[in-house]
């Protein structure tokens, strides 16, 4: 491997000084994603990497690829940094491309209702533009005000607008992606073909940026709609909440979005806004359409609601929560972390997983809330998440509860969301004997693990010595069941609101 | 039997570039016509090996047993078969050979036409006796077994309280399987027939129940897509044995709406009004004069008729029945009363499916809603070029997009369905935004970026089924 000298220069070389960074603070900041991290994850992982580099265009992009097959450096690509598995962070350092300078909307076309967009775009900045045009995005995901539209295909992101729309997988048309060996493929076509002409394009939905850094999308864009409403209820259980939710399905209803938060989520608010709304266990729709549709809509959703004990918060309320849609975890700031365990489970068992992440959070001790959405008839998103304080000795434990709730979704006939380099240890779990096709997948793309090598199908460590070199999965899963055990033997339950409050009265 | 077959066969016979412009083509239309007298004699050989072997499966531990003798993990004994079956099928299967010998499921129905190499002998599976359906209580969902008719699975949805929510484009007795290693045009409104699968169950090639994708809930954050990435050559890399499948409710109230149009024209601007108002749809369906005169023999034919299928509350219905022939305007004519091919009972459908199949079809052409009419009037003009009437069948989806499937009344014989098809392909490159999809139109693309996704393919092909046992890849 040349010297990292040698490296920063021809990476100079490439892009300029300004735009290749090797200081301690760029490179601290992208030492995490959106997840909280202990410090004892530096011992086996080098999360900060050697240098930052923001590329500018597709070529730069093949030319830093290319150039690692000199400079033997690992490659990571990042978006947004918004997801909560370590896929956009380093494992033994290396390049770090930072594609949010890939900011540019390539074209929009109106008659094809189509808009290729470069990987850096944040999905709220292209539904802005969208919007100027008469169009909106189908489908947001949960982070669109800082996710780019690199990052959410490479997470594989469920999003808002599905449950009506399709996934957004459905809505990715093509992509442009820069592969391991420095070439550049489109991997499927502008026109929606349903899969004809070897369409590749779903591999790299959900790849974790293991297959190829994906630089440009084509996605589908929809009418802007003629109207749009939001409605909430309040029951009296989030038990009853996912009822009403699951009712929506039985009922053969189709709003936008459908959501499920619980009392607790409330809770935090309150004590971060004291114009939050009254904590309750709530489920926000959001209906989208034509004026007729929607009025008749909402009177279908109001009855539904109402035969659940549901009681319909004023408008103002509603339209509120709707657009705080984005901002789900401000709950943040009552403790120094956060971790969301993102999970699908079927909707008939949303009931249950509910119930379930309720459990852990009690039996864990920890403070956290529920947040549940409609995916699609089948398929329910449920995201708890839980606060902690990652500079606490005991904070990192609070990770126990991912893989706990993760296991708790493949009871129900679920699967946990997102694998990067935490929870590799849930691929075999979750595919089984398919497993063996994830890895040929990884192979047939980067038989030599040039880009964000050591994640998703494999577990690799900062060492490159044999034997070390890698843990184990079951290992990992064992350390974070070992977390979530301490926190349950912990004697106290973590107090951040009240510490919180008492704080702000200081 | 396969598309990463046929492609691969024609890659390595026309390897070197030179060669490869030249004959590429005309290699293309030899072995699709079957033109013995220009095919050298190995290559015809290769093409006569048609499967010796069709195994009426009823338990998928037939099929993993299958696979596990055809990779060579298990000898013919154990499979249990008399003496007198054992000597027979080892001659036949040629167990212990040196070449692959694979394993393939043969549709129930196909829309066009085979693949151009067949399975070179191996077994042929036939899924016509394992098609029962799971229903998990509770749930929007099934489990249909690959042998399922469409129509069955249909039926026992409703009976269950849930719809299923695509229907054939042209309406052929299908199985779900024929989705997975056929061309069934299953779609809806909203969506293709992939929008709808959850996950597969599998045999791999090493002879293991192998689940891709998962049965309850969607793939999303779970690693490669490997279910949609596959899905249009799902035999190639696993054996599906069970589709896990994304149901709806059943509606409250259905409305067949049945539009008739004398003007193309106006057809094309309705609908592309209707795909921009956002107005939930369950289908749309076009058939010109000569697809509804087989669809409907006792009604006489219009020059257009759409039929659109609305659900839901029953209290809305009324207020979107009025709104979408405002939508429509410039119908001729409207009726409520005018069955679909889709709700009439299995044995009707059965009869409407025989009609509808006696046509030549091609393939789909996917293009913008609006330039629906110049689609139907280019195509009309090929058939009357050839001498064989065109007729259109069509799915309206709400992105804007139609799927057109033409279909000529002329006799199905290889050399005037290449023809015809080529004849497709030369349309579909005049209207912008149109694109002809079909086996042959995969063989003759020759965009670089679809070479390299195919390469990628192949290569995966060959690294999942390392044994080569589900429609092993053939050398010349």
């Amino acid at each position: 491997m040349a010297g990292l000298d040698y490296a920063h220069r021809r990476l100079v070389n490439t892009l300029g000084p300004e735009r290749v960074a090797r200081g301690e603070h760029e490179r601290m900041v992208y030492s995490h994603d959106f997840a909280s991290l202990p410090k004892i994850a530096l011992i086996q992982w080098r999360l900060y990497p050697d240098f930052v580099v923001l590329p500018r265009t597709t070529p730069e992009v093949a030319a830093i690829v290319k150039l690692s097959d000199e400079t033997g450096l690992p490659i990571t690509p990042r978006g947004g940094g918004t997801g909560s598995v370590g896929a956009a962070v380093p494992n033994r350092g290396g390049v770090l491309l930072d594609l949010r300078s890939m900011n540019r909307i390539v074209s929009l076309d109106p008659s094809a209702r189509t808009v290729t967009s470069e990987a850096g775009v944040t999905w709220r900045d292209l539904d802005a533009f969208l919007g100027s045009k008469g169009f909106a995005l189908p489908v947001l995901p949960d982070a669109a005000p800082a996710s780019t539209i690199g990052g959410a295909i490479n997470g594989g992101a469920a999003g808002t607008g599905s449950f009506r729309h399709g996934t957004l997988r459905g809505s990715v048309l093509d992509l442009e992606v820069v592969l391991p060996d420095g070439s550049v493929l489109r991997t499927g076509s502008a026109v929606d073909l349903g899969g004809a002409f070897a369409d590749l394009t779903p591999l790299f939905f959900g790849a974790e940026g293991t297959l190829g850094i994906v630089t440009q999308a084509t996605l589908r864009v929809i009418p802007k709609p003629e109207t749009s409403r939001a409605a909430a209820y309040s029951f009296a259980s989030a038990a009853a909440a996912a009822r009403f939710l699951r009712g929506i399905v039985d009922a053969g209803l189709m709003p936008f979005h459908a959501a499920l938060l619980d009392r607790e989520h409330f809770v935090f608010e309150r004590a971060l806004r004291a114009d939050a709304p009254e904590p309750a266990d709530t489920a926000l729709v959001s209906l989208q359409g034509p004026k007729d549709e929607v009025a008749d809509l909402e009177k279908s959703v109001d009855a539904l609601a109402a035969s659940v004990g549901g009681a319909k918060v004023p408008a103002a309320v509603a339209l509120e929560l709707w657009e705080r849609r984005f901002m789900m975890y401000g709950a943040r700031r009552l403790s120094r972390g956060l971790v969301i365990a993102r999970t699908l489970v079927p909707v008939s068992r949303l009931e249950e997983g509910v119930g379930r992440a309720r459990d852990l959070i009690h039996q864990l001790k920890l403070n956290g809330a529920v947040h549940a959405t409609l995916l699609d008839t089948s398929t329910a998103y449920l995201a708890p998440y839980v606060l902690m304080d990652d500079t606490a000795p005991s904070g990192g434990t609070a990770l126990g509860f991912v893989k706990k709730l993760g296991d708790a979704a493949l009871e129900l006939g679920g699967h946990p969301m997102g694998l990067g380099l935490f929870m590799v240890f849930n691929l075999l779990k979750m595919h089984g004997r398919a497993t063996g096709a994830m890895g040929s997948v990884k192979g047939v793309f980067d038989p030599n693990r040039k880009v964000n090598g050591g994640k998703t199908t494999e577990l690799w460590t900062k060492f490159t010595w044999p034997v070390i070199n890698s843990i184990p999965p079951g290992m990992m899963g064992f350390g974070l069941d070992a977390a979530a055990f301490l926190r349950r033997i912990k004697p106290t339950r973590d107090t951040f609101v009240r510490a919180y409050e008492r704080a702000k009265g200081a | 039997m396969g598309l990463l077959r046929d492609w691969a066969f024609i890659e390595d016979m026309t390897r070197i570039p030179a060669l490869s412009e030249l004959v590429r083509e005309a290699l293309i239309k030899a072995l699709f016509t079957r033109d013995d007298r220009v095919l050298p004699p190995a290559i015809v050989g290769t093409l006569s090996k048609t499967p010796a072997v069709t195994v009426k499966v009823k338990d998928d531990a037939e099929v993993r047993k299958l696979v596990q003798v055809l990779n060579g993990e298990e000898s013919t004994v154990s499979l249990g078969l008399s003496a007198e079956d054992f000597h027979y099928f080892r001659r036949q299967l040629g167990v212990a050979r040196g070449k692959e010998i694979g394993i393939a499921p043969r549709p129930r129905s196909l829309l066009t036409y085979d693949w151009l190499v067949p399975e070179p002998r191996g077994v042929q599976l036939d899924f016509s006796a394992y098609g029962s359906v799971e229903f998990p209580e509770g749930s929007a969902r099934a489990v249909a077994q690959v042998g399922a008719a469409w129509t069955d699975l249909s039926r026992e949805a409703l009976a269950n309280g849930r719809a299923v929510p695509f229907v054939p484009t042209v309406p052929l007795d299908f199985a779900i399987g024929d989705a997975l290693w056929g061309d069934a045009p299953f779609a809806s409104y909203e969506g293709d027939f992939g929008a709808y699968v959850l996950g597969l169950r599998t045999v791999s090639g090493y002879g293991h129940r192998t689940m891709v994708g998962f049965d309850a809930v969607s793939t999303e954050g779970s690693g490669y897509d490997l279910v949609h990435a596959i899905l249009p050559h799902a035999a190639e890399f696993f054996l599906p044995v069970a589709v896990a499948l994304r149901l709806v409710a059943r509606p409250a109230a259905r409305r067949i709406l049945t539009y008739r149009y004398a003007d193309g024209a106006k057809l094309a601007a309705g609908l592309e009004a209707l795909t921009r108002s956002g107005r939930a749809v369950a289908w749309a369906h076009v058939a010109d004069a000569g697809a509804a005169a087989a669809l409907r023999p006792t009604l006489p034919p219009d020059p257009f008729t759409l039929q659109v299928s609305l659900a839901g509350p029953e209290s809305g219905l009324a207020t979107r029945e009025k709104a979408i022939d405002a939508l429509l305007a410039g119908f001729t004519s409207k009726a409520s009363d005018v069955p679909d091919p889709f709700d009439l009972p299995s044995e009707a459908y059965r009869k409407t499916a025989d009609r509808v199949g006696r046509s030549l079809f091609v393939g789909e052409v996917r293009a913008p809603v609006r330039s629906l009419a110049d689609l139907h009037g280019k195509l009309a003009g090929l058939g009357e070029q050839v001498g064989a009437k065109a007729s259109l069948y069509a799915s309206v989806r709400s992105t804007g997009v139609v799927s057109a499937f033409p279909a000529f009344e002329v006799q199905k014989d290889r050399p005037r369905v290449y023809e015809l098809s080529k004849g497709v392909h030369r349309i579909a490159k005049t209207i912008p935004g149109a694109v002809f999809a079909s086996r042959l139109a995969h063989l003759w693309e020759d965009d670089e970026a679809f070479r390299k996704r195919m390469g990628i393919l192949t290569a995966l092909k060959r690294d999942i089924d390392a044994a080569q046992v589900l429609q092993p890849l053939v050398s010349p």
